[in-house]
């Protein structure tokens, strides 16, 4: 009987020193995972008016390659407060981080939002083009 | 001898569980008051504004060996508008979820702030119903309300209910809109106004209603007089219609006063407080049924929430509700 105790305990001894000793796993100065992940897009975008409809006429163009998206939004939307939403690669992130609403307005300096892989090596900025249906 | 011991108390255990599991909880009837009782509740809810109706429901009863209920009453701390009184109904709910009211005192009788019902029947037991209309004088105050009510034996029982808050807010329903005709809205006046009646208060002229088939997504707007001109295609104002109005736009926010729908959302006093929007374009396009927009006035005065209560493309037409905050 005694034995089986011993045994019981060595084990247990054995199992906890063994989670002790993993490594934690990295994560990045948000908290958030850094994986192995290399890919880096933006695989859909939305953009929102401040009553939280979509503004757009149709769906964003998003060009992976030239890092660009085109947007037509409705003839009298207010640019100046508007809710972009990015849907991006798993483990990505995005930069600058939206928080709120984002002032589109300066249509001759359009908003660069920047994609980080999830392994936070590659950085692929987009830039948002905003056109007004007329 | 172990094994036996660890048997019996296993044994005893479970015996001692069964038993404590077993036993039935106690109910007994609750006794009946010995004496004239009563019970209050608000039945409306959401903001209290000036002109609407508080509705409470108040309940009396004495056993009827004790003798019957003689008068009951409500004392209001700020003495409510025409209109306001004390069911001389108590009601019952029937097998059809229909509420019967069956009479049991002659109408009720106000005077001041006092509401009396003296009861003409033989009753032990009543719900009576009161409606409480919010008087100009309470704007913006609290009131409270103090029931009572008297049986033949000498008894009397009192039952406070508030202070509630009554809203500083105006509001004004159903204000149809037609673009080209009554197509100027007025947020200090809560009305709409035609060109030429525009023209004779262009200072009060808050926005200007229009609707454009093309492009689809102009739709039925509201826009600030100073807004861009593209805005306001075809429009020629009215002199001196020159007021900024800001405005933006709200969606799934079917206030219940104004939409009077199914929605339990209500805007009070205090979302116009929080309000701002302060960078908010001067005009609204593609606005819905059942969509809203909020509203400021150029010298701050104001600030308001208009609600699409329908809109017919047809026609070139909408129906708004206001609901309007004084700063």
């Amino acid at each position: 009987m005694k034995i089986y105790i011993k045994r019981i305990f060595a084990i247990s001894i054995l199992i906890i020193a063994g989670l002790g000793c993993s490594k934690d796993l990295p994560v990045d100065e948000d908290g958030l995972l850094i994986t192995k992940r290399t890919s880096c897009y933006v695989s859909n975008f939305e953009l929102l008016g401040v009553d939280f409809q979509t503004v757009r006429t149709k769906n964003a163009v998003i060009d992976t390659t030239a890092g660009t998206i085109n947007v037509e939004v409705f003839f009298g939307t207010d640019l100046k407060k508007l809710y972009p939403q990015f849907s991006l690669v798993t483990d990505a992130k995005l930069e600058p981080k939206v928080t709120g609403t984002v002032n589109f307005s300066d249509l001759s300096n359009p908003r660069v939002f920047t994609v980080i892989s999830g392994n936070r090596k590659v950085r692929k900025p987009y830039t948002v083009y905003i056109t007004i249906q007329q | 001898m172990k094994r036996i011991c660890f048997l019996y108390i296993t044994l005893l255990c479970t015996s001692l569980l069964f038993v404590v599991a077993c036993k039935d909880d106690q109910y007994s009837v609750p006794a009946a008051g010995s004496e004239l009782s009563n019970d209050g509740i608000k039945r409306t809810i959401g903001p209290n504004l000036v002109g609407s109706k508080i509705e409470f429901a108040y309940a009396m009863a004495i056993p009827a060996g004790k003798g019957k209920i003689t008068s009951a009453q409500v004392e209001a701390s700020i003495a409510g508008a025409t209109g306001t009184y004390l069911e001389n109904n108590s009601y019952y709910t029937n097998g059809s979820g229909i509420d019967v009211g069956i009479p049991i005192g002659s109408p009720s009788i106000t005077n001041g702030a006092i509401t009396t019902v003296t009861f003409n029947k033989d009753t032990s037991a009543a719900t009576l119903r009161y409606y409480y209309v919010i008087p100009e004088t309470a704007r913006g105050q609290s009131v409270s309300f103090t029931f009572s009510a008297n049986s033949s034996d000498g008894g009397k029982v009192t039952y406070a209910l508030g202070p509630y808050t009554v809203s500083s807010m105006d509001m004004v329903l159903d204000l149809n809109v037609v673009d080209g005709a009554a197509c100027y809205i007025s947020i200090a006046d809560m009305a709409v106004y035609a060109a030429s009646a525009a023209a004779s208060i262009p200072d009060k002229i808050d926005l200007v209603y229009l609707y454009r088939a093309t492009p689809a997504s102009f739709s039925h707007a509201l826009v600030s007089p100073v807004a861009d001109p593209i805005y306001l295609p075809g429009v020629t104002l009215p002199a001196g219609v020159t007021r900024n109005t800001k405005i933006s736009k709200a969606w799934n926010l079917r206030d219940f006063n104004l939409a009077r729908l199914q929605y339990g959302v209500y805007i009070d006093d205090l979302d116009f407080q929080q309000l701002n929007i302060s960078e908010a374009p001067n005009f609204a396009l593609n606005l819905k049924a059942e969509a809203g927009a909020w509203v400021e006035t150029s010298d701050g005065k104001y600030r308001a929430y208009i609600y699409i209560n329908s809109v017919t493309n047809s026609t070139k037409s909408a129906k708004i509700s206001i609901k309007r905050y004084t700063f």
